[in-house]
Formats: C-alpha cells, sequence, structure tokens
C-alpha cells in the first residue's frame, strides 16, 4: 500500500461540505424519526414535565419541603391527602399528596425531589461517561497492555453487582448525597468505557483514520476529532439509558439510608422512611414510589427511541 | 507437695472440728464457719428425717468487687444474703424474674442443656407443656401451685412482629392478648365493642443526651440553651401515642423518690438563644445527632423523632445537626463509653422498679455516658443508696435531681407508654408496667385455653442468662423469685420467701421460704435450691454457670460475678 493510492480518495471524503451537511442531517433526521415513535414522546414528555417541574419547584410547591407543619397548622401527622377539588372540606388546609411522618407536605416534597432525581442522573452519568469515554477510547485507540490493563480493572469492577458494590463505595466514604453519587458514577464507568472501547477498535481501522495519520494529525487530535464523533451515537443510547438506572441506584441507596440525608426530600430517601406505613398511610409510599417509577419509564422510553432512531439500519427500513 | 497435702487436710481437720463443736454446743448454726473451699459440708441434723446439708456460696470476701460476700443455707428454710455493701433496693431487685429459683438437683443434671434452654422446672403457676420452635408455646396448669391456681388449663404464646398482624389475629378471635397494637390502631381498638385496650403505664425515659467531654458540650450554657430550647411537648403530643408523659424528672413518678425535686425546664426559645450567644453561638453550631433505628416504647419510631429534633434544634437554636443512624449494638457501645461527638438519643426501661436503677446507673461515678460525671449529682446519690427509708432518703434525691436540673447532662424527654389489648371479655387482664403480664389469673371468658401473642418468640426460657423482655414474660409464668411484684405493679411482695428480714445496716438479709413449696419435677423447694441457684448465676467458675449464652447479664450487672476473669 502506496499513500498516493490512500491519499486521493480520503481527501475527496474529507471535503468539508461532504462531511458537515449528512452529519447535520443525520442529527435532524434522527430527531424526526424519534418524533415518529409514540413510546419516544411519551418518554420525552415526561421528561420534559418533570424539568418544568424540577426548574420551577419554588413556584410549584405550595409549601417549604422542609418546614415541620405542627403548630401552623391544624394537621396531623401521616394524613391522607385533602383535596379541595374532591371534597375535602374547604376549611382544611389542602395537602394534595397528604402529610408525611414528620407532618411536612408531601406534594412540596416530591416536587422538590424531582431536582434531586435529575442532579443525580446528570451528575452521575456526567461522570461515568466522561471518565468511562476517557478510559475506554485510550484502550481502544492504543490497544496492546494499556488495552488490557485498563479493560480487566472494568472487567473486576463488572464483576460485582452494580448496587453491592455501590453501598460497599459508600461504606468506605460514608453515607451521604455526594457519596452516593460518586459510588454510583464510579460502578457505571465500565459499561461506557466498553462502549466507547468496541466504538473505537471499529472506526479506527477505517481508512479515513489512517489518512489523517499520513495528513500527520496527533493522535489525540485523530481521538477527539474522528474517533469521538462517530463513537457517540451508542453513547447516547447507552447515557440516556443509563440516567434510568442511576437514579434508581440512588434512591435504591437512599431507601437503604446511604444516600440523601434527612431532611432532603429525595425520593428514595421518603419511601425508605415511611416503608412501615404501607399499610396505615400508602400515600406516604405511593406518590415518592411512582415519581421514580415514572421517572425511570420516562428515561427508559427516550433511551430506546434514541437506540432505533439511531440505528442506520432501522433508519434505512423506516425510511 | 506433700506439704501442701498435709495442710489442707489440717484445713480441713479444723473445719470439721469447728463444725462439729458448734453443733455440739447444742445451738443452731447461724453463721456458717468460714470455709476453705466454697461448699463446706455440715453433720446431719440429727432429728431432721432427711439430712440436710446446707450450702454455701462464699465469694472470699468483697475484694472481686461484686455485692454478695456470702449466700448461705442456715437450715432447709432459711437463706442469708450477706451483702458488701448496704443496699436499700435489694428486694426490689430480688424479686426480678431472672433470680427465679431452680431445683438444684434438676440444675447440676441440666445446666446448660437443651432441655434446661426450653423446660426449664420452676414453682410458678404454669409448666411448660411444648415449645415448637417458630410456631408456639404451650404451657399447662401445674395443680400443685402453692399460690392460686390458674384460670386456664392451657396457655399458649404466639408471636409476630407487625403490630397490624397481631391486631388481625385478635380481631379474629385466635388470640386473646396481644402486646403493643401499633398506635395508630388504639383507636381502633378502642372503638371496637369485642375488644378492650390497657394502657401500659411508662416506667421508662427517653433523653437527649451530650457528652460534656466534647465541645461545645462542656459549657453547661449550651447543654441548657438545648434544654429550653427544645419543645418536648410538641414531640411528645405528635410522636408518642396516647398515654405518654412529657418527662418532669428523668426517673418516672411512679417510682418512689423518682420526681422529688423541681420539674425540668419549659420551653423558652429565647432564653436558650441567649444563653447560646453568652456561650459564644449567636449563629449556632454544627453537631450530628446519633441514633439506632430500634422500636422501643420509649422511642416508638426513632427516625421521625431523629427529624423532628433537627428541625428543632434548626428552627429554635439556629444549630445544624447531621443525622446518623447506627447499628444498635454499636451505637450502645460508643453511646455508653461517652464516645460519641454529638447528640443522642438514647431512653432506659426500668429493670426493678428502683429509683437507684435509674439514677445511679446514668449518674454514677463509673458512668462515662455523659463526660465526665458530677459529683454534685453522685455523691447524694451515694448517700441515698445507702438508706432504707424512701421518705428519709428524699431530700437527697431530691438533691440529686436539682443537680441534674441545673448541670443538663441530658434532657429527659418522655415517659412514652406502650398498650396491650385483650377480647372484651377477658377478665382480670392487665398491662403491667414492667412488662411481666401474669396469665394465671386471667379468665378470658370461661374458655379453657388462654392464647397470648407477643412481639417475638422467646430466645430461650432459661431466664438467668436473658434480658429479652420476651423470654422473661415466658419465664415468668414458670418460674418464681423470692419476691415478686404485685400483679400489674411494681410493688414488692414476698413469693417464695414469707419474709426476707435485714439487719441494722441492711447488709445481711435472713430470708425464711415458704413452707410446702413444689417444684414442677414434685421436689420441695428448701434453702439448697437458692443457694445454687445463685451459684449458677453469680459463680464464674461454677460448672453450672452455663446458661444460654454465658453472659449471665443481669446477674453480672446487679451483682457482680464471682470468679469472673
Amino acid at each position: 500500500m502506496t499513500t498516493a493510492d490512500t491519499f486521493q480518495p480520503v481527501l475527496e471524503s474529507l471535503d468539508a461540505e461532504a462531511i458537515t451537511t449528512p452529519s447535520e442531517s443525520l442529527w435532524r433526521a434522527t430527531l424526526r424519526r424519534l418524533l415518529r415513535r409514540s413510546s419516544a414522546v411519551v418518554g420525552l414528555i415526561i421528561l420534559g414535565t418533570l424539568l418544568l417541574m424540577a426548574i420551577f419547584a419554588p413556584l410549584i410547591a405550595p409549601y417549604d419541603p422542609e418546614q415541620v407543619l405542627i403548630g401552623i397548622e391544624d394537621v396531623r401527622r401521616r394524613e391522607k391527602p385533602c383535596i379541595h377539588l374532591l371534597g375535602c372540606p374547604e376549611d382544611r388546609p389542602q395537602h394534595i399528596m397528604g402529610l408525611d411522618g414528620n407532618v411536612r407536605d408531601l406534594f412540596s416534597r416530591v416536587i422538590y425531589g424531582s431536582r434531586f432525581s435529575l442532579f443525580i442522573g446528570f451528575a452521575t452519568v456526567g461522570f461515568a461517561i466522561v471518565v468511562g469515554t476517557f478510559l475506554g477510547a485510550t484502550a481502544g485507540f492504543f490497544g496492546g497492555w494499556i488495552d488490557n490493563v485498563i479493560m480487566r480493572i472494568m472487567d473486576v469492577l463488572l464483576a460485582f453487582p452494580a448496587l453491592l458494590l455501590a453501598i460497599a463505595i459508600v461504606a468506605v466514604l460514608g453515607p451521604g448525597l455526594i457519596n452516593a453519587l460518586l459510588a454510583i458514577g464510579i460502578v457505571s464507568i465500565p459499561s461506557y468505557a466498553r462502549v466507547m472501547r468496541a466504538s473505537v477498535l471499529t472506526v479506527k481501522e477505517q481508512d479515513f483514520i489512517a489518512a489523517e495519520r499520513a495528513l500527520g494529525a496527533s493522535t489525540l487530535r485523530i481521538l477527539i476529532s474522528n474517533v469521538m464523533p462517530n463513537a457517540l451515537t451508542p453513547l447516547v443510547v447507552q447515557g440516556t439509558l443509563g440516567f434510568a438506572t442511576a437514579i434508581l441506584d440512588a434512591a435504591a441507596l437512599s431507601f437503604l439510608g446511604l444516600g440523601a440525608q434527612p431532611p432532603t426530600p429525595e425520593w428514595g430517601s421518603m419511601l425508605g422512611t415511611e416503608r412501615n406505613q404501607i399499610f396505615t398511610s400508602p400515600h406516604l409510599v405511593f406518590f415518592p414510589g411512582l415519581m421514580i417509577t415514572l421517572t425511570v419509564l420516562g428515561f427508559n422510553l427516550l433511551g430506546d427511541g434514541l437506540r432505533d432512531a439511531l440505528d442506520p439500519r432501522l433508519a434505512r427500513r423506516s425510511g | 507437695m506433700s506439704r501442701k497435702a498435709i495442710m489442707s487436710a489440717l484445713g480441713l481437720l479444723i473445719v470439721a472440728s469447728m463444725v462439729l463443736a458448734a453443733c455440739g454446743g447444742g445451738a443452731p448454726p447461724t453463721e456458717a464457719p468460714p470455709p476453705a473451699e466454697t461448699e463446706a459440708t455440715a453433720p446431719a441434723q440429727t432429728e431432721a428425717p432427711v439430712a440436710f446439708e446446707p450450702k454455701v456460696l462464699d465469694a472470699g470476701g468483697c475484694d472481686y468487687g461484686g455485692f454478695f460476700k456470702e449466700i448461705a443455707a442456715l437450715d432447709e428454710r432459711t437463706v442469708q444474703f450477706t451483702l458488701c455493701k448496704s443496699d436499700a433496693a435489694f428486694l426490689s431487685k430480688l424479686a426480678f424474674s431472672v433470680f427465679s429459683i431452680y431445683p438444684s438437683e434438676w440444675l447440676e443434671a441440666n445446666a446448660g442443656s437443651t432441655e434446661a434452654l426450653e423446660h426449664p422446672i420452676g414453682t410458678g403457676p404454669y409448666m411448660v407443656d411444648e415449645w415448637v420452635r417458630g410456631e408456639s408455646l404451650v404451657f399447662k396448669r401445674y395443680d400443685d401451685y402453692w399460690g392460686q391456681k390458674a384460670v386456664t388449663d392451657t396457655l399458649v404464646f404466639r408471636w409476630s412482629t407487625e403490630g397490624a398482624a397481631r391486631l388481625t389475629e385478635l380481631r379474629a378471635g385466635t388470640v386473646d392478648g396481644i402486646d403493643n397494637p401499633s398506635p395508630d390502631d388504639f383507636d381502633v381498638v378502642r372503638n371496637d365493642p369485642d375488644l378492650q385496650l390497657l394502657i401500659r403505664p411508662a416506667l421508662n425515659i427517653l433523653y437527649i443526651a451530650m457528652t460534656n467531654t466534647f465541645e461545645p458540650f462542656g459549657d453547661v450554657r449550651v447543654r441548657k440553651a438545648i434544654a429550653l430550647g427544645i419543645d418536648r411537648k410538641r414531640i411528645v403530643d405528635n410522636f408518642y401515642p396516647p398515654g405518654s408523659e412529657v418527662a418532669s424528672h428523668f426517673t418516672p413518678c411512679q417510682i418512689p423518690n423518682g420526681c422529688v425535686g423541681d420539674p425540668w425546664y419549659d420551653f423558652d426559645p429565647q432564653a436558650a438563644r441567649e444563653l447560646l450567644a453568652d456561650a459564644g453561638f449567636p449563629d449556632g453550631f454544627e453537631t450530628t445527632i446519633y441514633y439506632r433505628d430500634v422500636f422501643r416504647s420509649y422511642l416508638p419510631e426513632p427516625g421521625r423523632v431523629a427529624e423532628e429534633l433537627q428541625a428543632q434544634l434548626r428552627e429554635n437554636l439556629n444549630i445544624k445537626a447531621n443525622i446518623v443512624v447506627m447499628e444498635s449494638g454499636e451505637f450502645i457501645a460508643e453511646s455508653t463509653a461517652g464516645n460519641l461527638d454529638g447528640i443522642y438519643l438514647l431512653g432506659w426501661g426500668a429493670d426493678y422498679p428502683h429509683v437507684t436503677n435509674f439514677l445511679d446507673f446514668h449518674f454514677g461515678k463509673a458512668n462515662p455516658q455523659f463526660g465526665d460525671p458530677f459529683p454534685e449529682i453522685y455523691e447524694p446519690l451515694q448517700a441515698a443508696a445507702q438508706i432504707a427509708d424512701p421518705d428519709e432518703a428524699a431530700p437527697l434525691y431530691e438533691q440529686a435531681n436539682n443537680a441534674i436540673r441545673e448541670l443538663v447532662p441530658m434532657v429527659p424527654v418522655v415517659h412514652g407508654a406502650s398498650a396491650v389489648a385483650y377480647r372484651a371479655d377477658v377478665t382480670g387482664a392487665q398491662a403491667s408496667p414492667l412488662g411481666n403480664e401474669y396469665f394465671a389469673v386471667m379468665d378470658p371468658g370461661g374458655r379453657s385455653t388462654f392464647v397470648w401473642m407477643q412481639n417475638a418468640e422467646p430466645i430461650s426460657l432459661f431466664c438467668a442468662d436473658e434480658t429479652d423482655g420476651e423470654s422473661l414474660r415466658a419465664c415468668e409464668q414458670v418460674t418464681e423469685a423470692l419476691y415478686a411484684y404485685e400483679v400489674g405493679g411494681t410493688a414488692v411482695q414476698p413469693a417464695l420467701a414469707e419474709v426476707c428480714e435485714p439487719n441494722e445496716d441492711l447488709s445481711v438479709w435472713t430470708c425464711t421460704l415458704r413452707e410446702g413449696v413444689k417444684f414442677h419435677d414434685g421436689s420441695t423447694l428448701d434453702a439448697n435450691d437458692v443457694v445454687t441457684t445463685f451459684t449458677m448465676g453469680l459463680d464464674a467458675a461454677s460448672p453450672l454457670h452455663i446458661g444460654n449464652t454465658g453472659a449471665f447479664e443481669y446477674y453480672s450487672y446487679l451483682w457482680g460475678l464471682i470468679n469472673a476473669e
């Protein structure tokens, strides 16, 4: 193989027009395909609502989520929901989701809880994507012993059940929301590293990479501007689905008392602290549980939709 | 070697001759001879039809730090307890069911065996019939009982950890009484004509403790600010079942001398903030609230109360507290050793209904759980413990209680009530403050079987080596101690002993046993059974000292073990 043989065609494909136009329309096409899937649209609606809820929490929530209403209103602990529209007497203070075990408005807590859940999702997935992408790309691109060392460490991480490993990490770091985030982040690194490495392995063998190299581009430049964009598709899907897992894991850690600490209105801990009241005050576990379910469902629907929309084979079939 | 043999032979000879001399003189042996071994032998009394060889448990002095110097059988029906220090609460402690009397021959044959753990032999109104582990525990009436015989032929113990499940069984009529219905269900039980709810008086205390060896709790103004800045009534009203009382003193008022002295501070957040500012914390400070997530009637919802305390500290005093839940065993170990650097929530339930069980245990000189102990508190307590007459001791307890109020080693919060529910046709039903419901006097509407459902299965029925209330309640139907608490109350009354008389300074107690008491195995109660039972519990070197776990915690905690490592 001579340089001249491969140089000419690759140069053509490197033409700026040819590269940017299809890639822009790829995302636009993806969005179009995504919106055509009703399940993905449902996911988007759920997540959009959630996002609005988180952003405008102080406007939506009628009470401070940490305010104890003893002595402020004539209410009892764990009072059932009171909604004026549904026939609750007007002289009673309205609590759409009732009151929790510490006489706080459950609705306000659930609303504020969306902030924590979304934050947990963003923080852990962000952390895991950055670290995982870096590790996976390094391993895939350089190969050899570097690949071996990194991927074996990832294998070790994967060998543990994720939640158990997270619990172990929190046990070492001490309970708390930030430590729980860190633990879940660490636990989810391997999946991103694997996805990234696999993409890099397929991309790096392609001719245009060889051309870049022949043109004298540095390894880092090739990695960032050529390999990364091409590996992005599976990462986006993995990341969206990872949101759901991260939120679920964080809720589980909080449920066990290892995550968010009281009085933080986190859904998992709200569920955990009132779990014994499931028969006497079901509203206290129903609403936080429902919110966790909806959020996870939203991310899963969106993730599935994205995967289908980004899949070129499916794309061709559906036009 | 040979010299040692000669010396011990000589010792034995001297002992034997002294005993012979004492008996030859015709006088009854009022004092057991100082023996070389723990068990001395005495010649048979010529008048007695069966030879009685009185046994002695000799601690070998008081240097071991325990409570008993000697426990000796003087004759068949007389036991003499010689104490290392005078104790006004001796009978209260003696009545505790852990110190129930077993037949000596049975103990010697069965110590530590499964038989001892599952089929104890006692003198009580019921005897153990069958224990199907995990399912039920069946007792049958003991027809030769010395006192009033049990009403029902059969008594059955069952258990369920869920309050709701217990109530379901009670409403279905499959059980006649249940322990601890959930506070949320109190009204359900009250409003049901087929059921009755009895509130168990609260012989316990929840306190908010601070360890004064950690800053800022070394400053009495900070501790006092917390005492003033916590609305205890709000906690009790919202988180405790009806019948619970805001604590006016550390010790519940049902206990004699428990609440002499000034009552606790009223809630005053303004004064509290001023005190905190005086102490140099105008903007509050950061600390930690520690607790264990374990249900107790003094703390029915630990997590909710901890969060309420956290909210109150923030609102009233601007103190930011983090909440840390600890594993139960670790929490007890760390808190009682005084190692917790923040505030912790702990409580105490009465072992025996005497003020010393509350005050001396917590505020004694040797207890580091609140940091450095205060002489202002423990000195009057030490003096009061030497006085038998409650009225005479009252001024000292008043002084101690006022010192506690002034120095605030902790904030007493609540005496938490719990309840017992029975079917409405049960007569003689009780809710005992000490948790020892006595079923022999209960009549379940004429039915021949009484079924009781409690929180948990007994651990074993050899209660000399148990601490768990669920086990103790089962044992209390079967075994009896020298004294007992009155049914449904706390007053001490004679049981296997007709009377125990102290000497002048309360250091020697002579107990006369009841006549004609027969154990379930047909043997007759005598003084040696008492000595053997105490030897089994107290003497760590005794071959009988096996029990269930071998810890003998109450023997160790209330009396102190002999020959312990």
